[in-house]
Formats: structure tokens, C-alpha cells, sequence
């Protein structure tokens, strides 16, 4: 599903921030990503976008080579990658139907499909009765939801999840990884940036500990470890 | 794209100009102020034109011929003038007609001056009078009726025709000057409005692109918006001049007594809108489009 091969991303002037890493993940596993900041987990994520580059190695991701996509078939890739991150990035104007439509609408899908399916998402993520909500009416954890419901929205193969309860507080934290554990069980390919060493020691999925742009650790059901 | 794609796009692009008010408002009204200046311009330069087209088709030539030249001959003269290429109608005057013509115009007061004379006076003065259909034909016309044999003379009257011809020509140029200058003008500010509805929405467009909106997609928004300005800003200036085109005619002709007779030529309210109204809104919805594509191409990195 995704694969690493002795990729190194280096920015104009700098270390390297991800440095000749190897990696590999299977179709419906969940990885947790830890690392201090500045180990390099959200180039990671970046690269995993397509949104840079790597200077060196190969990135194979749902069988497409990265390195070899042209700009054009970049959107139809993205497609089945689902994104939230830590500032849950809504759109304030929008409500929250608006707001997960927004990802059907970007991928073309018609008025009757984004109306049957934005309320099933939004009743998977416990957040039917809000539709109406605008982000600012809601508490963190249900924005967050929000910023859930719009990845999966569009039923992506992968979710990236770039410290998603990085602005929460633990019990919401607790019901977010929870939540995102149900998408994974339901086969959704799941990979967690985090630095919630509770949380990884509670849910012991696989951890990646990285280190100066390097792998320092990769373990099965293991718990978060100072790298 | 698909029809509920353009139906968001077009929604969006709405909102895009309700959310920039100030900057929509703007936009329209120079573009606005354009196609109306536009508009009046336009409409002076095709009433000058039918003014001088009308002219040119009443501006004839007039063949006299040699003494002594008879009246078949004349009738022959006639025959080949009519087939030569750009004549449209040859109209004999006979020598007596003519005379009759002559009292009229100058003996109208004193009609007893006139029969002291016993022979026609202008016994030598028979004549055609022939059209054509352009006036920068004529000059070709009259070269070839010099070439016929018996003809004397020639005489062309064109003046008037051919001065309005050339103001019609600098009063363009001007118009097409000042014209272009508010065009840029208008485009520069469209193309200004779009750019802060890029600024203002730059979280939604870097959403969309992570969650797989095709560059089309991100883009159709803002050209939406572009075109939009521009047509609401033709149509606004468009439906002020047809309520208003009639009224000023009025006013110019009763203002100038002597050009009441002009009224009958200058252009209707339907005939100048026939021309005017499409290309006031071609001009506006392409001034629109062009501001937004390049403002995204420029500033919105997809």
C-alpha cells in the first residue's frame, strides 16, 4: 500500500529532514508516526502528498510511483487519500454539511449523491444532529470530527492524520484515536503522526519512531518510546 | 466538468463577489463606466456612418455632352454608362427639364424675369445624373464617362460625403484610444478583485487540492466571478443606453434646427442595438474572463 525506498527529502540549505528511509505498510494496517519535532514526520506526510518532492529514492503509494506522476494525475491520487491535521482546517463560513460537502463537491460528485452520503458520514462520526453547526459553534473534539468526516468522506484508501489531537484535551483526544481506530477496522489504511504517548501505549498499533530524518525504531503493537 | 461541478462553481463564484463587495462594486462600476462611454462613442461613430452613407447615396455625377451631340446618341452615352461596373441608376434630365429646374430655383420670387427669355438659355445643359454604389468608386466612374466619346463634362460633388468620411475616421481612432485605455483599466481591477478573492479563500483552495480537486475545479470559481463582473458590468450600461439612446437623440436634433432633417437617418433605438448590445456584452464578458485568467494563472498556484 505505501512504500519507502531510500528516500531522502533535503530542503535549499539544510540537513536532511527525512534521510534515505525505507518503509513499508500493508493495506488496513494503523501506524502510529512519533518523533520529536523536527524529526522529519510531517515531511513525511508531505511527501506522501505529493505536495514536495523527495530528492533522492522511490515513493509508491496504491501502486502509482510517485516520482514519476505527472501534475495532472496528482488530484485523481489525492482522491483516495484522506488529510486532517492538528488546526482541523474548516472552513468558517461554511456549516459543517458544507464543510464535508466541500470534499464530495471538489471531486465531482452530484447533488443527490452529496446529499445522501454527508449525512452517513456525519452519523459516523457522531455529529448528525450538528449539520447545521458553523466550526466556531463547536466544541475541538467535534471539529475535529468534522475534519474527519470530510477525509473519509470520499471513502480514501489511506488516512494521514498529522497530530489530530494535537489541540485537544485527553478525553477527546481518547474519543478522536478512537474514532479513527473505527475507520481503520472499517479496512481504511490508517497513519497517525502524533506525540501522545498515552494514547500510543493505550491503543499499541504499530509504532515508527523517527529520529533526525531517520527510522530510529519500528515496532507491532508497541508503545510510544522516548527516541 | 460535470453539471453539478459547474452549478458549485457558479455558486461560488457569486459568493466570491457578495464576500469582495467593495472590490465587486468597484469593478463594476469602471467597467460600467466602459462599456456605457463605449456605448455612446459607438453609437455617434454608426449614426455619422448613416449619416455619410446616406449622403453618399444621394451624392451623384452629372455627364453633359458635346454640342450638337443627338438624342440617340445621348441614349447610347446612357447604355454604356449604365454598364459600367459600380453604377447603380442613370437618370436623364433633358435640357428643357433642366430649364424648368433652373426657374424654379432661382426665379421662384420673380417669375416675370424668367419669360424674358424667348429659347431656353441652358439649350446645351441635357445631362445624366448617375449614382454609384460607393463613394471611393466614384472617382473610377467619372474617369471612364471622361473616356466616352461626346460627353463634354463631368462634374462630381463628393465634398461633403468625403469630410465626413474623415471625421468619422479621427473621431474612431479617438474613441478606439480612449476606449482602450478604460478597458485596461477595467481589466487591471477585475483582475485585482479576483486576486483578493484568491487571498481570502487560500485555506479553501489548499483543502480542496489535498482533497483531489482538479486544478479546473480550483480555478472555475474565480474565472465564474470574472465573468460575472463583466456581464452584469455591460448590462448595467447597456440598459441605461437604450431607455436613454432615444431622449438624446431628441435633444441633439431639437438642440441643432438644422439637422432636424437628419432624423430620418440617424439609427433607431433597435437598429443600433442589433450591433451594439452584443458587442457590449462580448466586450464586457471578455474583459471579465481575460482579468480572471490572468490573475489565476498568476497567483493561483494549483
Amino acid at each position: 500500500m505505501i512504500d519507502l525506498d531510500r528516500v531522502s527529502k533535503t530542503y535549499e540549505k539544510g540537513l536532511p529532514a527525512v534521510d534515505e528511509i525505507s518503509l513499508h505498510v500493508d493495506k488496513g494496517e494503523f501506524v502510529f508516526l512519533v518523533g520529536d519535532s523536527g524529526s522529519g514526520k510531517s515531511t513525511l506526510i508531505r511527501l506522501l502528498l505529493k505536495e514536495i518532492e523527495p530528492t533522492h529514492g522511490m515513493i509508491t503509494v496504491n501502486g502509482h510511483v510517485l516520482n514519476t506522476m505527472k501534475h495532472k494525475a496528482v488530484p485523481a491520487y489525492r482522491r483516495d487519500i484522506g488529510v486532517v491535521f492538528q488546526d482541523f482546517r474548516l472552513l468558517g463560513e461554511m456549516n459543517v454539511f458544507e464543510n464535508v460537502a466541500l470534499a464530495m463537491h471538489a471531486v465531482g460528485a452530484s447533488g443527490r449523491v452529496i446529499r445522501k452520503r454527508v449525512p452517513q458520514c456525519l452519523k459516523e462520526v457522531g455529529l448528525a444532529e450538528k449539520y447545521r453547526n458553523l466550526p466556531r459553534q463547536l466544541s475541538g473534539g467535534e471539529q475535529q470530527r468534522v475534519a474527519i468526516a470530510r477525509a473519509i468522506v470520499n471513502r480514501p484508501k489511506i488516512l494521514l492524520a498529522d497530530e489530530p489531537t494535537g489541540n485537544l484535551d485527553p478525553h477527546n483526544s481518547y474519543e478522536i484515536m478512537k474514532l479513527l481506530e473505527t475507520i481503520n477496522n472499517n479496512g481504511t489504511t490508517v497513519l497517525v503522526v502524533t506525540h501522545d504517548k498515552e494514547l500510543v501505549d493505550h491503543f499499541q498499533k504499530r509504532v515508527i519512531t523517527m529520529r533526525r530524518g531517520t527510522i530510529a525504531r519500528d515496532v507491532e503493537e508497541g508503545g510510544y518510546i522516548e527516541a | 466538468m460535470r453539471l453539478s461541478s459547474l452549478g458549485y462553481n457558479i455558486k461560488q463564484g457569486i459568493k466570491n463577489i457578495a464576500r469582495n463587495k467593495m472590490f465587486s462594486i468597484a469593478s463594476i462600476a469602471t467597467m460600467t463606466a466602459c462599456i456605457f462611454l463605449f456605448g455612446v462613442f459607438f453609437s455617434i461613430i454608426m449614426n455619422v456612418n448613416a449619416v455619410r452613407t446616406d449622403l453618399e447615396e444621394r451624392v451623384g455625377v452629372t455627364v453633359f455632352f458635346e454640342e450638337g451631340t443627338t438624342d440617340a446618341r445621348m441614349q447610347e452615352i446612357g447604355n454604356e454608362i449604365k454598364n459600367l461596373d459600380h453604377v447603380t441608376e442613370v437618370t436623364f434630365t433633358s435640357a428643357d427639364e433642366a430649364w424648368k429646374i433652373y426657374q424654379k430655383d432661382y426665379f421662384k420670387n420673380n417669375p416675370e424675369l424668367a419669360e424674358g427669355f424667348k429659347d431656353n438659355p441652358i439649350a446645351n445643359s441635357a445631362s445624366y445624373t448617375v449614382l454609384v454604389d460607393k463613394i471611393e468608386n466614384q472617382d473610377a466612374v467619372v474617369h471612364q464617362i471622361q473616356t466616352i466619346q461626346n460627353v463634354r463634362q463631368v462634374n462630381q460633388s463628393s465634398g461633403a460625403a468625403k469630410t465626413l468620411r474623415d471625421f468619422n475616421r479621427i473621431f474612431t481612432y479617438i474613441s478606439i484610444g480612449v476606449i482602450i485605455i478604460l478597458l485596461i483599466v477595467a481589466t487591471i481591477l477585475i483582475s485585482n478583485t479576483v486576486n483578493v478573492g484568491i487571498t481570502v479563500r487560500k485555506d479553501e483552495i489548499a483543502i480542496m487540492k489535498w482533497i483531489g480537486a482538479t486544478d479546473h475545479f480550483v480555478r472555475m470559481p474565480f474565472i465564474v466571478e470574472g465573468l460575472l463582473l463583466g456581464l452584469i458590468g455591460s448590462l448595467l450600461p447597456l440598459v441605461i443606453l437604450y431607455f436613454s439612446y432615444g431622449w438624446l437623440v431628441r435633444t441633439f436634433l431639437s438642440r441643432f434646427n438644422g439637422l432636424a432633417d437628419m432624423g430620418q437617418v440617424l439609427l433607431n433605438v433597435g437598429q443600433l442595438f442589433r450591433y451594439l448590445a452584443p458587442v457590449g456584452i462580448i466586450l464586457g464578458v471578455g474583459i471579465g474572463l481575460i482579468g480572471a485568467a490572468s490573475t489565476v494563472r498568476k497567483h493561483l498556484e494549483v
